[in-house]
């Protein structure tokens, strides 16, 4: 049994009767000791799904599933004080800013041992030791006497390592990293993802990763979820999407980075945005932007089916050469 | 920390000669003569007009007069009153305690009902009970304080008979001062009943005074702890499962107060502005009532000598509060 | 596979179809504010309650039943129309001197608005000119300017309107002089800052290198980039202006008797705690409603003309 299954979880905002789907009945799971990457671009409902999960999702906002279970509990239905014991100790989380993620009246020893003090209790002392020992852990060098800096004092790198301390203190059995990389520098992000990596590998944890970086999910992920405007556009194990992907959206991703670029006059793009509250396409949300598109496609919405084991939401899931398919000839651009 | 502290001290410092020299002339350009003033009503020969000018310095040319004036200042001499011929620094002394417990009492009135309706409409914002709190806020401060101080006397001491019309304490009980606070001197006295007259006594100028700054630390703190909580590190701490009451009171609250001390500080003017007319009003002993009574009766040491107290207060007030500010907010501590 | 319609005889669409159509050209300023503020009930009500005030004031002379300082020496503090005892001539009651109270109370709101509105601009204009010269020049006449508003800053307002008109004597003029100068330091604050943060912007070299002059600069390049916080600070400076004339009338240093200033009647009515309420709640529920009215209005205009507010 998967350690989060999630089964068409629908975010909702704004008014009843013309709501804002921010994901729309999205549908992944996690196991132990497994990374999954969910992709997308800023907008695609990729953090959105993940608050949904930690129960950070507030009044005005709707949370429906068929499914919402961690090891097989309803997180849905569970009363609140049970839910609040899981969140941050079986379910952790972390967030893209470092810097703002710390509370800067608090120092560091104070933050990360209120998390242990929550959940697991003990005493000061022990407490105070278990601290450092998480601040080695996530490398921190010399963590004696950065147990009492203030999140001010600190760099962008080092602050998210204190983050990540601070969010596996209670060994959790699933991390969610929401863009743990995107607001630091280059020559860090590597460090972090590969800090992330270890630890999980060292505690069998499940990593759910979010990220826009494609490239970053190649080396880190098992599995990867493909997302766009809140709606899952392809899953499935990360070397065979790599290989050969079989929605237009994943493959127009592909083509953009850099190293696919080569031998080509100009970097390769998608052109258009990525639809917002108002101006949601009445067919496929990716029809304005797609190049295979057709008439079908704008006018009806495709719901998520099996192409030869992948899932794939589209009428024309791409074959290994990188065409569609079922689409009759000279139809396409 | 040091540094912060004589950086500011240099600014104030400043400041405060500016004030005696503002105080000073504004008090010379008064219109009427003030050894005649000084004389009363009998009136005074040439003779004697010319022995109290001396006496006085009036007759020397207003720069020296401006410097003898600021050098007894340092010395804590600020003249004596026109009216009763006592040095207006001791009369100063004695009244003073009066309005710093009424002023003291105003701001705990103001706290510790303000901020619990800044957080609860905060935390409610949009429903019905922001709404309600923050009509309460803007009628609070739009409201003349000598109005609302009449309709709290109509109401709770003439009709209902609760409370006391004016003054500090029952005229049935006397003891000599200790503190010059009636809340501890009628305690220490023994007195029965000394103490809850102090009270009450006590009850109805405080909420007249406390009312505008309660309304604007209700706004401000309103509007701070909005902003704190759509910060990440509030969202971080419910993800690590904690409990709401401990998010917003830890987390949030100790991060949306840090503005409301430097609105709380500037309330100071505010009140000591307020207790002009709240005294008046209650008959309070205080150093408003005083000054009040100085302006109608052209005792212009007092009046002068006052005014300049009462800047020295609020100064020192604000470089409290900001240092105050220095030491509840890390970030500001360790850059200076 | 997947659902399939009946293809229909529409052409294959392209790549990169505009997906939104274009609006129309953006409203102007001035519009756009305006659709804001509509929206905030609490200001609309403040700007209709002063719109009716406003109208009282400018109609006092016919509106009001009676003349407002004249006695009836037959109608002593009778109550309002609807209590016992009452004098159906009079709808709010008469004060201790037989007038009218109702009468009073329009005529002044004809005063409490000329003194909100002259304090005003007579407290703005200065007080612009000057931070407009310190924020402009800098140097020592920016501290100079500052230090002196820091000065008057350390005094409480009232004490500092009262020690002035202590100076000038009692009068609702001086009164009013007197609450101006008080407010100076707010706007030469706000126009200084103002001006200091528009002085880097590029346009304002712009100008400088095609030749503009010092004037033309300050008063016709900077200050309307200036004005919406002082538009606020005005809005607002009018309610505190009816409050501070309303309490030098109260302690009998603004406005004299008989002029029918609401806090000058506050004055009067101060012995009738016991006996006679309508004379003191009337005049100072006209004083709470009209400085509501502004502070609203105030607070919408702040709202709709803050950048970070729109959406």
């Amino acid at each position: 049994m998967a350690l989060l299954e999630v089964k068409n979880l629908t975010v909702e905002f704004g008014s009843e009767d013309k709501p804002f789907r921010a994901v729309d009945s999205v549908s992944y799971s996690v196991d132990r000791g497994e990374v999954l990457g969910i992709v997308g671009e800023s907008g695609s409902g990729k953090s959105v799904s993940s608050l949904a999960v930690m129960g950070l999702i507030d009044f005005p906002g709707r949370v429906t599933a068929d499914a919402l279970t961690f090891d097989g509990q309803d997180l849905l239905t569970m009363p609140a004080k049970r839910r609040r014991q899981i969140t941050g100790k079986d379910i952790a989380m972390i967030f893209q800013d470092p810097m703002s993620a710390l509370n800067p009246c608090f120092t560091v020893e104070a933050q990360i041992m209120e998390a242990l003090k929550v959940h697991e209790g003990g005493n000061k002392k022990q407490r105070r030791e278990r601290t450092l020992d998480l601040l080695n852990q996530v490398g921190i060098p010399d963590p004696k006497s950065r147990m009492t800096a203030y999140p001010h004092q600190l760099s962008g790198g080092m602050s998210q390592r204190i983050v990540i301390a601070m969010a596996i203190a209670c060994n959790p059995r699933l991390l969610i990293a929401d863009e743990p990389t995107t607001a630091l520098d280059v020559t860090i992000q590597a460090q972090i993802i590969d800090l992330l990596l270890k630890l999980q590998e060292d505690s069998d944890m499940g990593l759910l990763l979010i990220t826009h970086d494609l490239a970053l999910v190649s080396e880190a992920a098992n599995r990867i979820q493909v997302m766009y405007a809140g709606q899952l556009f392809e899953s499935g194990p990360a070397d065979s999407i790599f290989a050969a992907p079989r929605h237009p959206y994943t493959q127009a991703l592909l083509e953009a980075l850099p190293e696919r670029s080569e031998g080509h006059d100009r970097l390769r793009t998608i052109p258009g945005v990525v639809p917002g509250q108002y101006d949601r396409p009445a067919g496929c949300l990716l029809a304005p932007r797609c190049r295979y598109a057709n008439e079908n496609c704008v006018k009806a919405r495709p719901e998520v089916s099996d192409f030869n084991g992948r899932d794939v939401r589209c009428f024309y899931p791409l074959n290994d050469q990188g065409q569609p398919t079922g689409m009759a000839t000279g139809e396409t651009v | 920390m040091l540094g912060f502290l004589f950086r500011r001290l240099g600014d104030i410092i400043p400041t405060f000669f500016g004030v005696t020299l503002l105080v000073f002339f504004l008090i010379r350009l008064i219109p009427g003569d003030p050894i005649l003033m000084l004389a009363g009503e009998r009136g005074v020969d040439a003779e004697r007009y010319a022995e109290l000018q001396a006496q006085y310095g009036f007759d020397q040319p207003i720069i020296v007069q401006y410097f003898d004036y600021l050098v007894g200042v340092f010395q804590g001499d600020l003249g004596k009153s026109f009216v009763t011929k006592k040095p207006v620094i001791d009369e100063f002394l004695t009244l003073f305690p009066a309005t710093v417990e009424l002023a003291l009492m105003g701001i705990l009135f103001a706290v510790f009902i303000g901020v619990p309706l800044g957080v609860l409409a905060a935390i409610n914002r949009g429903k019905w009970i922001d709404h309600l709190t923050m009509s309460i806020s803007l009628t609070g401060y739009s409201m003349p304080i000598f109005w609302w101080a009449l309709l709290l006397i109509m109401f709770f001491s003439t009709t209902l008979g609760w409370t006391p019309v004016s003054g500090r304490l029952s005229v049935m009980y006397f003891f000599e001062p200790v503190t010059g606070f009636m809340l501890i001197d009628s305690l220490l006295s023994g007195e029965k009943g000394a103490f809850s007259s102090a009270v009450s006594h006590l009850i109805l100028p405080t909420i007249a005074l406390g009312t505008i700054p309660m309304a604007v630390i209700a706004r401000m703190t309103r509007s701070s702890m909005l902003e704190v909580l759509g910060e990440e590190y509030i969202r971080v701490a419910r993800a690590k499962g904690l409990a709401p009451f401990r998010v917003i009171m830890v987390h949030a609250l100790r991060n949306a107060l840090i503005p409301v001390i430097t609105v709380i500080g500037l309330q100071v003017g505010v009140l000591l502005g307020g207790a002009i007319l709240t005294e008046t009003i209650f008959s309070w002993p205080g150093i408003g009532k005083w000054i009040i009574e100085a302006m109608n009766r052209r005792d212009y040491p007092t009046i002068q000598g006052g005014i300049l107290m009462i800047a020295f207060v609020v100064m020192t007030m604000n470089l409290i509060v900001d240092l105050l500010y220095g030491v509840v907010n890390p970030r500001i501590r360790h850059k200076r | 596979m997947t659902e399939n319609t009946t293809p229909s005889a529409a052409p294959a669409s392209n790549v990169a179809q505009e997906v939104v159509e274009p609006v129309g050209a953006p409203p102007s300023p001035l519009r756009e504010t305006w659709a804001y503020f509509k929206t905030n009930r609490g200001a609309f009500t403040g700007l209709i309650v002063i719109g009716f005030i406003l109208f009282l004031a400018l109609t006092a002379h016919w509106i009001a039943p009676f003349d407002p300082i004249a006695q009836d020496r037959t109608a002593f503090l009778k109550p309002p129309i609807w209590m016992e005892g009452a004098d159906p001539r009079y709808i709010l009651g008469t004060d201790a001197v037989g007038r009218d109270i109702l009468s009073r109370l329009i005529h002044g709101a004809q005063l409490s608005v000329s003194i909100g509105v002259a304090v005003v601009i007579l407290s703005m204009i200065a007080g612009i000119v000057l931070g407009m010269v310190a924020g402009y020049f800098r140097g020592w006449i920016e501290v100079a300017v500052m230090r002196l508003m820091d000065i008057m800053l350390s005094l409480p307002s009232l004490i500092m309107a009262l020690a002035i008109v202590a100076i000038l004597g009692p009068g609702l003029e001086n009164a009013m002089l007197a609450i101006a100068i008080v407010q100076l330091p707010h706007y030469v604050r706000l126009t200084r800052a103002s001006v200091v943060s528009e002085l880097n912007k590029e346009y304002v070299i712009a100008s400088q290198i095609a030749g503009a002059g010092h004037v033309r600069q300050m008063f016709v390049n900077i200050l309307p980039n200036c004005m919406a916080p002082l538009i606020v600070q005005g809005t607002l400076g009018i309610s505190s202006a009816i409050l501070d004339a309303a309490a030098l009338g109260f302690l009998g240093l603004g406005a004299q008797p008989p002029l029918p200033e609401w806090g000058t009647m506050l004055s009067e009515a101060r012995e009738f705690v016991g006996s006679a309420w309508w004379v003191i709640t009337f005049p100072g529920l006209c004083i709470l409603v009209t400085v509501l009215a502004f502070n609203l209005m105030g607070d919408g205009l702040r709202d709709a003309l803050d950048p970070k507010m729109k959406r």
